[in-house]
C-alpha cells in the first residue's frame, strides 16, 4: 500500500466483488479525497467510476458505495454517520442515503475510508469487517430475519471497549420492495431511495464491523478553533441546544401545522384539527409514550426516542420512534391521528427494513386510489384502506415487506402503484421518490427543493429550506420569493453536501454552516479546506450527481412537481398558494443558471472542466 | 409672501418629520435643538423659505411647527421660525443650494474641542476617515463665536464657511450643512459626526492621530480604497422590486437597523441580494424609517457604467456563492483598525473579540489595508464572513438573507466598542484576548 499522507484518512477502500467473492483493498487516491473530501463526495465519486449509470438497479451491474469522512474518528460533535450511494431501484436515478447511528464510527475505526461493493452472490452473504481482515461469509442463518433478530445474533461477537456493529437489511430488501432501508443499531437507518433492495439484489444480507484504528490529527490547535466554535453555538441554538432532546423532531408536529404545511390525505389539504395534531405532537409523545431520548455517536443534540406502546394484542412493545417525517407521512397524510398506531407500524416498519417515509406517500397514494374507486376491496383482502384506516397501516406494513396481496403493489412505492391503474398523478412523488412531509405549496424554495434534488423529493438532499423559511434565525428567508429561492436552495443543498461529506448531522446546521467545518476539516488534515474549496467541492459534487442522473436518463422533465400542487390550492396566511406550472418553469431554469447547467439541466463541458470532474465521456 | 395657505403639504410634512425624527436616532439632536430649511418654489410660483419652528421638537414635528417665509423679505413666517433663520436664509441664497439643517454632532463637536484661551481661531479638523475625506473635504472649518447661537455674527460668517464647504462647525456647539436637498444636507451633517467619532474611537484606544494625519496628506491615494459613490438626491423613491414583497421588507427593515444602530451614517454603505440575473441593491443603504432610498434591479453583470461599490458587489458574487453583501462604514471599526499594540509599530492585521459572543462568532475579524484588491478581500470574506478594510469600511456576506450578512456589521461594531472601552479603562487587551485567536 502506497504511503498516504493527508491526516484523517486511512487511505484504503475496500472493495467485495460478490459475483468473484473476492474483497480487495485498493488504495485511496489522494486527489480524490481533495476532491470529494469523504462521505457522499467520496462515495458518489467512486459509485461513478464504477458503474454505468443506465445499469438495471437490482441487476449485478449496479454497486452501492459506503463512505467516511476525515471528520469521522476525531471526536467532532456529530461526526459518526454513514453515507451509501447507490442507483436507486425506487427512482432509476442516484440514491443517496446518511445514516446516524454507531456503524459509521465503527467502520473508519475498521481502518477503511470507503467500501464498494459490486455484483451479486448466488446466495446470502455477509461481509465480515475488521482491521487487517476482510472477508465474505455466508448469511443463509440469519436470510428472513428482521432487522432486529439479525442485528442481535450479528453482533453477540462484541468485545468490551471494541463492539461489534452491524448493518442490515430485513425481508423488505430480501423481497426487492423498491423503499427497503438498511439498518444499524437496530433502529437507524438508511432510509430513501430504497438501498436494502439493492443489497438484496446482490443477496448481501449484513456487513459487521469491528474497529480500533485511529486517526491522527495534523493541526490540533486549528482543529480544536472549530470544535470550540460548533460545540459554542450548539449549545446556543433552540433546535440544538433543547428542542430535539426534550421533544424529538415530532416536536416539530405543532409548528409546521401553525405555517399551514402539515400534509393531509395524500397533500389533498393542509387542513387539520387543532386537537388531532396534538394528538401526535412532540409534546404529547414526551408525555405518554417517551422512555428516554438517545443519541447517535457523539451527538450532543439527541433527538432519538425510545419509547413504548400498548401492543395491539396486549402487553407493551418497546422500540423507537416514532420521528417527525413517520409521524405525518404515516399519520395526517392518511388521515390518521391515532400515534399508538403510528407507533406500532414504525416499530414493524423498522423490523422489516421499510423506509417509513416511502410507506406512508405510498399507502397515503393507496388510501386516494380506493377512496376513487381504483383499489377495490377485493384487492385488499377485506381490508378497509379509507383515510384514517389504522388497521391498515399497521397491517400492511408486513403485507409490503413479504409482498402479500396489495403488499404486492405497495411495494413498488407511490409512482408504480398509481401509473399502474393509469392515475400517475396520484402519486405525490418527485422523480418516483414519495415527497417528505412539508407541502411545497407553503414555500417556494422548499418546492424547489423538492423539485431539483438529485435523488427525488427528499428534503435532506434537496434542501431543508423549512429551517430557512421560519426558524432559521438570522438566515431566515421570504417564503414566496421567485428571486431568491433558487440560489437559497442551491446554497442549502451544498450545505448539505458538506455535512452528508463530512459524515455529520443535519441538525448542526441550525447551529452553524460551513465556517467551523472548514476549520475542523482543516485540522485534522492539514491540507487547504477552507470554506472556500469546500463551496468548490459541495458544487463538483453535485454536478457530479447531476452528471450521473443524466447519464441514468433522467431530464429536466423530472424537475417537476406533481400537477396536485400547481392545480390545486391551499391557503397560507390568507392567501391561496400553489406552485404554478410558470413559476416552477421559471424556478428551474434559474437553478439550472446558477448551478452552471445548460437550459436543459445538463452539465456543460466548460463546467466539468472547471470543476475537474472527469465524465466517462470524452 | 407666502399668503394665506400656511400649512404644509403631507408629503412636505412627512419629509421634516421624518428627518426629524432620524436626527433625534442619530443622537444629533437634544429634545429641541437643532433646525432644517429648505427654499423652494410654493404653488403659487413664490420664493418661498420652509423652516423648523424655534423651539420645537425635531422628534416629534407638528404640521403647525413648519414655517413658511418669504425668501425675499421679512414677513410673519418669521415670527415662529428659527432662531437661525437668518443663517439659514443666507445659506439658501448660495447658489445651487436647495436646503440647509443645523445639528449638535456630539462626537464631532467633541472631537473638535480644545482648551485654548478664547477668543481664538480653532483649528481646521482633519478627516482621518474615507467618507468624510471625500465627502465634507480635506479640511473642515471650525469657527469660535462670543454668541454661538443666532448671532449676526453667525449669519455672516457661516454662509461664507459654507460657500466654499459642504458642512462646517460652530465650535462647542454644532455644525451646519447645505445641500441640494434636506437629505443631502442630513447626510452631509451624518458623515460629519462619523468623523468625529472615528477620531474619538482613535483616541479611545491611542492611536496617534496627528501620525495618521501626516501619513494620509503624505499619500491621500494610497490611505484610503475608492471614493463612496457620488451622492444623487433624486431617485430615492425608485424601487425596481415592489413584487418581491417580503425581500422589498428585508431591505427595508435592514435599512433601519443600519441607520438606527449606527452601523453606518444615513444614505451610505450599500446591500444586496443577488438573484440568477440580476442584482437587488440599495446603493444607500443606512435608510432611517420613513425616509428610505432607492432599491434597484440592476443586472448581476458587471457594466460599464458601474460606479465601484456597485462593481465591487458584482465582482464578490461573480467569485463566490453567497447571496447577500453588506458594507457599512462603522466608526468604531474605522477606529479599530487603526489600532496599534504597546509593543508594536504598525496597526494590527486583525482585531480579535474579547467578549463572549464575540470570540465565539469570530475569532478573529481580519483588518486589510485601504488598497487590498477584490480578490483578497473576497477570500477574506470566504474565511471570515466578515472584513475590515482600513480606510474603506466593513464587508461582509451571507449564504442566504440580508438578515444573516446584516448581523456581521451589527456584531463587529459591538467587538470594538468593547475592545475600544477595555483600553479607555486601562486594561491590557493582549491578556483579554483568548490566546488560540491570536496565533490564528
Amino acid at each position: 500500500m502506497p504511503d498516504f499522507s493527508i491526516s484523517g484518512y486511512h487511505g484504503r477502500v475496500l472493495v467485495a466483488d460478490l459475483t468473484r467473492g473476492e474483497v480487495r483493498t485498493v488504495p485511496l487516491d489522494p486527489d480524490t479525497a481533495l476532491h470529494y473530501l469523504g462521505g457522499r463526495g467520496l462515495a458518489t465519486r467512486l459509485l461513478y467510476d464504477t458503474i454505468d449509470p443506465a445499469c438495471d438497479p437490482l441487476g449485478p451491474d449496479n454497486a452501492f458505495v459506503i463512505a467516511s469522512s476525515p471528520l469521522v474518528g476525531a471526536n467532532a460533535p456529530t461526526a459518526g454517520r454513514g453515507h451509501m450511494v447507490f442507483k436507486s431501484p425506487l427512482t432509476g436515478v442516484i440514491g443517496t442515503s446518511n445514516s446516524g447511528g454507531t456503524w459509521g464510527a465503527a467502520f473508519k475505526s475498521a481502518g477503511y475510508d470507503a467500501l464498494v461493493v459490486k455484483g451479486a452472490a448466488a446466495s446470502p452473504v455477509m461481509i465480515d469487517l475488521a482491521p487487517g481482515r476482510a472477508q465474505i461469509l455466508p448469511a443463509e442463518g440469519v436470510w428472513g430475519k428482521t432487522t432486529h433478530e439479525t442485528n442481535d445474533a450479528l453482533s453477540a461477537a462484541s468485545e468490551p471497549g471494541h463492539p461489534v456493529r452491524v448493518l442490515c437489511i430485513g425481508p423488505a430488501g430480501e423481497n426487492l420492495v423498491r423503499f427497503a432501508a438498511v439498518a444499524n443499531d437496530r433502529n437507524r437507518v438508511y432510509g430513501r431511495c430504497g438501498p436494502g433492495a439493492v443489497w438484496g439484489s446482490k443477496k448481501l444480507k449484513a456487513i459487521r464491523v469491528q474497529g480500533r484504528e485511529k486517526i491522527s490529527i495534523a493541526d490540533p490547535e486549528r482543529y480544536r478553533s472549530g470544535l470550540d466554535q460548533a460545540v459554542y453555538l450548539m449549545k446556543q441554538a433552540p433546535v440544538t441546544k433543547r428542542l430535539m432532546r426534550d421533544l424529538g423532531t415530532a416536536g416539530l408536529v405543532e409548528l409546521i401545522n401553525l405555517i399551514a404545511m402539515l400534509p393531509h390525505k395524500n397533500f389533498q389539504d393542509c387542513l387539520h384539527r387543532e386537537e388531532d395534531v396534538e394528538r401526535i405532537s412532540g409534546e404529547t409523545l414526551a408525555k405518554t409514550l417517551l422512555e428516554k431520548a438517545g443519541s447517535c455517536y457523539l451527538c450532543p443534540i439527541g433527538c432519538q426516542r425510545h419509547t413504548r406502546v400498548a401492543g395491539r394484542a396486549g402487553g407493551e412493545e418497546r422500540g423507537e420512534g416514532p420521528e417527525y417525517e413517520t409521524m405525518v407521512l404515516m399519520g395526517p397524510l392518511c388521515g390518521i391521528y391515532d400515534m399508538a398506531a403510528i407507533t406500532r407500524a414504525n416499530y414493524r416498519a423498522n423490523e422489516q427494513g421499510l423506509d417509513t417515509m416511502s410507506y406512508g406517500g405510498t399507502l397515503a397514494c393507496a388510501m386516494e386510489l380506493a377512496e376513487r374507486g381504483l383499489i377495490g376491496r377485493e384487492e385488499t383482502g377485506g381490508l378497509d384502506l379509507a383515510f384514517g384506516a389504522t388497521e391498515a397501516l399497521e397491517s400492511l406494513v408486513g403485507m409490503t415487506a413479504r409482498r402479500e396481496g396489495l403488499g404486492a403493489s405497495l411495494a413498488e412505492g407511490a409512482y408504480r402503484l398509481a401509473a399502474g391503474r393509469g392515475r400517475p398523478d396520484f402519486a405525490m412523488t418527485v422523480k418516483k421518490l414519495e415527497i417528505p412531509a412539508y407541502d411545497p405549496r407553503a414555500s417556494l424554495t422548499q418546492a424547489l427543493g423538492y423539485m431539483t434534488s438529485p435523488s427525488g423529493a427528499c428534503h435532506l438532499r434537496g434542501g431543508y429550506a423549512v429551517s430557512l423559511a421560519f426558524f432559521g434565525g438570522a438566515k431566515e428567508i421570504p417564503r414566496f420569493s421567485l428571486l431568491q429561492s433558487p440560489i437559497a436552495i442551491r446554497n442549502m443543498q451544498n450545505l448539505g453536501i458538506l455535512q452528508d461529506s463530512l459524515g455529520v448531522c443535519r441538525f448542526t446546521g441550525y447551529a452553524f454552516a460551513a465556517d467551523p467545518w472548514a476549520r475542523m476539516v482543516s485540522g485534522v488534515t492539514g491540507r487547504d479546506f477552507s470554506v472556500a474549496r469546500l463551496e468548490e467541492i459541495e458544487n463538483r459534487v453535485a454536478t457530479l450527481e447531476r452528471l450521473f442522473n443524466v447519464e441514468a436518463g433522467a431530464t429536466a422533465e423530472d424537475d417537476s412537481l406533481p400537477a396536485r400542487f400547481a392545480d390545486v390550492p391551499i391557503v397560507v396566511e390568507g392567501k391561496e398558494r400553489r406552485v404554478s406550472r410558470e413559476d416552477q418553469e421559471r424556478m428551474k431554469k434559474d437553478y439550472y443558471a446558477v448551478r452552471g447547467w445548460d437550459a436543459e439541466g445538463r452539465p456543460t463541458p466548460e463546467l466539468l472542466r472547471t470543476l475537474g470532474i472527469k465524465g466517462k465521456r470524452p | 409672501m407666502s399668503g394665506p395657505k400656511w400649512q404644509a403639504t403631507a408629503e412636505l410634512f412627512r419629509e421634516f418629520q421624518a428627518l426629524g425624527r432620524a436626527s433625534l436616532l442619530y443622537d444629533a439632536q437634544d429634545s429641541h435643538s437643532g433646525n432644517m430649511a429648505l427654499r423652494r418654489t410654493n404653488e403659487r410660483g413664490e420664493d418661498e423659505i420652509v423652516i423648523t419652528a424655534t423651539g420645537s421638537q425635531k422628534g416629534d414635528l407638528e404640521p403647525s411647527q413648519i414655517c413658511f417665509l418669504s425668501a425675499q423679505e421679512t414677513d410673519y413666517g418669521y415670527y415662529k421660525a428659527s432662531s437661525e433663520t437668518d443663517i439659514h436664509a443666507r445659506i439658501l441664497a448660495l447658489p445651487g443650494v436647495r436646503a440647509s439643517m443645523h445639528a449638535h454632532l456630539k462626537d464631532l463637536i467633541l472631537a473638535t474641542l480644545d482648551d485654548a484661551p478664547k477668543p481664538s481661531q480653532p483649528p481646521d479638523f482633519v478627516p482621518v476617515d474615507p467618507l468624510a475625506r471625500h465627502i465634507l473635504g480635506a479640511a473642515i472649518p471650525v469657527d469660535w463665536f462670543a454668541v454661538p447661537s443666532g448671532s449676526p455674527e453667525l449669519a455672516r460668517v457661516i454662509p461664507e464657511r459654507l460657500a466654499d464647504h459642504p458642512l462646517t462647525i460652530i465650535f462647542g456647539h454644532g455644525a451646519m450643512a447645505k445641500g441640494r436637498s434636506l437629505r443631502e444636507a442630513f447626510f452631509r451633517l451624518c458623515v460629519g459626526n462619523y468623523a468625529g467619532a472615528v477620531v474619538r474611537g482613535m483616541e479611545k484606544l491611542g492611536v496617534d492621530i496627528e501620525a495618521v494625519r501626516r501619513t494620509i496628506a503624505a499619500n491621500p491615494a494610497r490611505a484610503f480604497a475608492g471614493p463612496p459613490p457620488v451622492y444623487e438626491v433624486e431617485g430615492d423613491d425608485r424601487s425596481d422590486f415592489r413584487d418581491e414583497e417580503e425581500i422589498l421588507r428585508e431591505f427595508v427593515k435592514a435599512g433601519h437597523r443600519i441607520f438606527e444602530s449606527r452601523l453606518s451614517p444615513f444614505h451610505t454603505g450599500s446591500m444586496s441580494v443577488r438573484g440568477v440575473t440580476t442584482m437587488l441593491y440599495a446603493p444607500k443603504a443606512s435608510m432611517p424609517r420613513d425616509v428610505g432610498g432607492p432599491l434597484l434591479s440592476v443586472p448581476l453583470a458587471a457594466g460599464p457604467a458601474d460606479d465601484a461599490e456597485t462593481s465591487l458587489h458584482k465582482a464578490i458574487y461573480a467569485a463566490s456563492d453567497f447571496q447577500s453583501v453588506m458594507h457599512c462604514h462603522i466608526p468604531e471599526a474605522e477606529a479599530s483598525a487603526y489600532f496599534v499594540y504597546p509593543d508594536e509599530q504598525a496597526p494590527a492585521d486583525r482585531i480579535i473579540p474579547i467578549d463572549a459572543e464575540g470570540s465565539f462568532l469570530y475569532l478573529v475579524i481580519p483588518v486589510l489595508p485601504p488598497q487590498v484588491t477584490a480578490a483578497e478581500l473576497i477570500r477574506s470574506l470566504h474565511e471570515y464572513k466578515v472584513a475590515v478594510v482600513r480606510g474603506g469600511g466593513v464587508w461582509a456576506v451571507g449564504a442566504q438573507s440580508l438578515s444573516e450578512v446584516l448581523h456581521h456589521p451589527s456584531s463587529v461594531r459591538e467587538i470594538c466598542f468593547y475592545r475600544m472601552g477595555a483600553v479607555e479603562r486601562g486594561l491590557d487587551l493582549r491578556r483579554m484576548e483568548p490566546p488560540k485567536a491570536k496565533r490564528w
